[in-house]
């Protein structure tokens, strides 16, 4: 070997290793950018998942650059200069080359694996002590039920609210088709699947709202199915919420037409019926449109049917929804069930009262439009109490 | 090896001794490069259709309420169609055409081995189509391209039904295609032309031949379970009645796992043929593309599960997790090749090598994408979001698609005598390559901030990000426009070649362009090395190939 041999191969060396020091600085560098492109970690598995994914993130960089670099250098280097006809250098492969890049992606294709399975044995392990709710997915609003610790109300809320450092397990059931259960700043996404039960785990570490989304697929209001969890600071402040929320309960408001609005209001504990999730009523922040708009849905209720009453129009549309459709919309409300109370679909008599009740204030008047007192006896005539 | 022979008689060529007209294409034809070509007509036709589904889908996302559409199922039936038509309608049949075109020619073969299960396997298309677009007049289908029940068994409209039936042609379409390419590769080599001198096209369209006979009848089976839950009353996916919505999911994913490969992998031997052909230099590694292509397709059918990363029982998650990782290793080694392909090289910067070089840099990012989605922890986060659609319109959109440009660009003089123009071409690349940046790297993002996918309405703090995606996103529509005309435009104005303009050593270059209606005329005898370029054998014959096969001569005196 010439000594001009020596140096041309020190040189490559040198090179490669120039390379190889800016392929990697370059990819810390882009791993740097990985909190610009997820929302703020709210939970212990997010914080995991991110340093997963800030891993992810400086070694595609730097394969990404590398890629590119090469791309870019080639086409400048090996450019045909103008005139030039001829053929490249016959070279048909080289085999420590071709060895050198498939053991290298394949040790590292083994170490992240191994990495990604130590995360994902941490945010799964069951946690001690966790608050148990039941959601439920419907189309298109989310429920939760749980229960708290020492108190008999028990909440049935659209919000799920819970307290830092609390570890949640969720046991998730869909009434209709698939949805999926996303919380994208705990870094947590479960399918609901027909016909079976799963399961999702978190424990919030950072007080607020977060949003929650249906992930999977399930129809026309797919986009609008959303909810939130709210995170409080300690489980002093999550008591001091529910206690407000409770008294409300314990001590229902004399007038039908109230009872009928905490019924059907997401957010607080009771407010169970899925509603918002396909219906506009701007007084309480509805604003979904796969089902026809609620303002001022008692004076047209009284225009639908020739001869038919308000109440009774509402009450039979509680029901049987596809026995008055609105044009223009499809038979999709869930089918009330008043008598078995372990069906899905399940709405006592003394809460759709309620309920038609608070529909009949809903006038451009701002008045009443039924005469509450001969609701019960509507109910006797429809064969139903 | 030449054990099968095309059967002459079979009815006369209709392209005798003269290009190949529009008007062939609408009549029933043995001849493989007529059927090639009517795959490639047809599949360009439905670019059309699903590109402009596309503009559509991405003029409603310019807002986060619903402008555009009265409701969110005509989004989700636009959504549906959209996908559906885009893979099985456009990038499955258009690669199938280039097979049809090039690889009787690549084995110096007069037709594949059976000319009429060919041409049975293209007219099935049609009506194919026919009913997957037809569906919009009885209801159409609602549930995304997936399908996943109970929504696509118990809400979905009869459109669904017919999507299925449409699905089910083509299925019959592809393992028909599929067997023929076997048998035609396996029996029809030229004398001299082992397995390991074969053009690493032709390789590919092997590897993807076997998945599609092996991977297609599970989804011909699952569509048929499909159809009877929605017609005869059973209830194989109804958990009402005992059955079970991920028996649907693993059986679709099954076959869709793998068709990610039938996608790209006729579109990795194009691409080895193009950068060697333009860099002046061999293919680098040759055995090792060829097998990484075999691998591919193995190691593909161990992976189906990892589209089910939120559905499927959390212990199982782990070990797709492991198959998912190992399949990015021979795609490693396919981009690696293909840098020491061109490293060395004296490229020429034609629209070709344009598209090739530019899928290169495109793919490499939408394969980096898959890691993260391989690993189970991020995918949780990541599964069904915008980061999703972004990748895999990256891997098909900035590698199958890309790769079609590409070979379009190539191949077009073969089969009609005239260059395509250069100019329109390099247009062509610089907006596509630009739409297709901003369009899919944005929905990356979006996906990681917390937008999911297949929504019609979404949280208004999104709005700018989408603003950016539909604007680029209409770039690309306007790319495409470019395209469309420098074909046409081409067809008729474009520069006349002779057999071989780009002095390529396969031998479709072998024959005049187009190639006569038995492709050649003798037997054609192979050059030693398909990839041969730069040694001192390879120029003599190329200049051999040009004095047969010379460029016509430009009328006198014009």
């Amino acid at each position: 070997m010439n000594p001009s041999n020596n140096s041309n191969s020190l040189m490559t060396v040198v090179w490669i290793l120039v390379a190889f020091v800016l392929l990697v600085v370059g990819g810390l560098i882009i791993a740097e950018a990985t909190p610009l492109v997820l929302p703020p970690a709210a939970s212990a598995e997010a914080v995991q998942v991110d340093e997963l994914f800030k891993i992810l993130m400086a070694l595609g960089g730097s394969i990404w650059l590398l890629v590119q670099g090469a791309v870019i250098y080639s086409v400048i280097r090996f450019r045909a200069r103008p005139g030039d006809d001829s053929d490249g250098a016959s070279i048909h492969g080289n085999s420590t080359l071709e060895f050198v890049w498939t053991l290298i992606p394949s040790i590292t294709v083994v170490i992240l694996s191994i990495i990604s399975f130590q995360v994902w044995v941490n945010i799964t392990t069951a946690q001690e002590n966790a608050q148990v709710v039941e959601a439920r997915g419907a189309r298109f609003l989310w429920s939760f039920s749980y229960d708290i610790p020492g108190e008999t109300q028990n909440v049935n809320s659209t919000v799920l609210h819970t307290w830092v450092g609390q570890p949640v397990v969720l046991n998730l059931e869909t009434a209709d088709v698939n949805h999926a259960f996303w919380v994208p700043s705990m870094r947590i996404k479960q399918d609901l699947l027909a016909g079976r039960s799963t399961e999702a785990r978190f424990t919030p570490i950072l007080a607020g709202e977060y949003p929650v989304v249906c992930a999977e697929l399930c129809g026309s209001g797919h986009g609008d199915m959303h909810s939130s969890i709210v995170v409080h600071e300690d489980e002093a402040s999550f008591l001091d919420w529910f206690d407000e929320e409770a008294f409300i309960i314990l001590n229902p408001p004399d007038d039908p037409a109230e009872g009928g609005q905490l019924l059907m209001t997401a957010g607080g504990v009771a407010g169970l019926y899925a509603c918002a999730g396909c219906h506009t009523l701007e007084a309480l922040g509805w604003d979904a449109i796969v089902a026809p708009n609620l303002e001022n849905v008692a004076d047209r209720a009284a225009t639908r049917v020739p001869g038919m009453e308000v109440e009774r129009y509402l009450l039979r549309s509680l029901f049987f929804p596809g026995e008055f459709l609105v044009p223009g919309y499809d038979n999709l409300m869930p089918q009330h069930q008043y008598q078995d109370p372990e069906e899905a679909n399940y709405m006592p008599l003394d809460e759709a009262l309620d309920i038609v009740a608070y529909l009949c204030t809903l006038t451009a008047s701002g008045e009443s439009a039924c005469n509450v007192d001969m609701l019960p006896d509507v109910m006797t005539e429809m064969g139903m109490g | 090896m030449a054990t099968i022979t095309a059967t002459p008689g079979l009815g006369s060529r209709t392209t005798e001794g003269a290009a190949i007209r529009a008007a062939d294409l609408l009549r029933w034809s043995l001849d493989h490069k007529v059927i090639g070509l009517q795959y490639m007509a047809s599949s360009l036709f439905f670019f059309i259709v699903g590109g402009t589904m596309a503009m559509l889908i991405r003029w409603e996302l310019l807002t986060p309420a619903l402008d555009l559409m009265a409701d969110g199922t005509q989004y989700n039936a636009l959504m549906t169609i959209h996908g559906s038509v885009m893979i099985f309608l456009w990038i499955i049949p258009m690669m199938a055409g280039f097979g049809n075109y090039l690889v009787p020619l690549m084995l110096g073969a007069k037709d594949m081995a059976f000319p009429w299960l060919n041409a049975f396997a293209f007219w099935l298309i049609p009506p194919a189509g026919v009913l997957m677009i037809a569906g919009w007049l009885v209801g159409p289908p609602e549930a995304g391209w997936t399908s996943y029940p109970p929504l696509s068994t118990l809400f979905s409209p009869d459109g669904q039904t017919m999507w299925a039936m449409s699905l089910h042609l083509l299925g019959v379409s592809s393992i028909l295609g599929a067997i023929n390419f076997v048998v035609t590769i396996r029996n029809m080599r030229p004398a001299g032309m082992t397995i390991w001198k074969m053009p690493l096209f032709v390789w590919a369209v092997l590897a993807t031949a076997i998945i599609q006979v092996l991977a297609t009848p599970f989804l011909t089976g699952g569509l048929t379970l499909l159809i009877l839950d929605r017609t005869a009353g059973t209830s194989f996916f109804d958990p009402g009645s005992g059955g079970d919505v991920l028996l649907w999911q693993n059986v679709f994913w099954f076959y869709s796992h793998p068709a990610v490969y039938i996608m790209i992998l006729p579109g990795f031997g194009m691409v080895s043929e193009v950068l060697a052909v333009h860099a002046r230099k061999p293919v680098f590694g040759y055995r090792a593309i060829g097998l990484s292509s075999m691998s591919i397709a193995l190691v593909g059918f161990t992976v189906w599960a990892h589209h089910m990363f939120t559905s499927l029982q959390p212990a199982l998650r782990i070990p797709f997790m492991i198959t998912s990782m190992i399949i990015a290793v021979p795609t490693g080694i396919k981009i690696f090749s293909w840098l020491g392909t061109i490293w060395g090289g004296k490229i020429r910067f034609t629209a070709a090598m344009l598209f090739a070089l530019g899928f290169i840099t495109l793919f490499v990012f939408g394969g980096i994408g898959g890691i993260f989605l391989a690993a189970v922890p991020v995918d949780i986060h990541l599964h069904d979001t915008y980061f999703v659609v972004g990748h895999f319109h990256f891997v098909l959109f900035g590698g199958s698609v890309f790769l079609i440009f590409a070979g379009i660009y190539h191949w077009f003089p073969k089969m009609t005598g005239r260059r395509m123009n250069e100019r329109l071409g390099q247009l062509h690349f610089v907006t596509t390559y630009i739409g297709t940046f901003f369009t899919f790297v944005p929905q990356h993002i979006a996906g990681a901030l917390g937008l999911p996918r297949r929504v019609a309405m979404y949280d208004p703090a999104f709005t700018n990000i989408n603003t950016v995606i539909s604007l680029a996103a209409f770039l690309l529509g306007i790319s495409s426009l470019i395209f469309m005309y420098n074909i046409l435009r081409s067809l008729s104005h474009g520069e006349r070649v002779g057999g071989n303009p780009w002095r390529g050593l396969t031998l479709e270059w072998a024959t005049t362009s187009p190639p006569p209606p038995w492709n050649f005329r003798g037997d054609p005898v192979p050059f030693d090395d398909p990839y041969g370029y730069g040694s001192d054998e390879s120029g003599p014959y190329l200049d051999a190939v040009e004095r047969r096969f010379p460029a016509p001569e430009e009328a006198a005196g014009a």
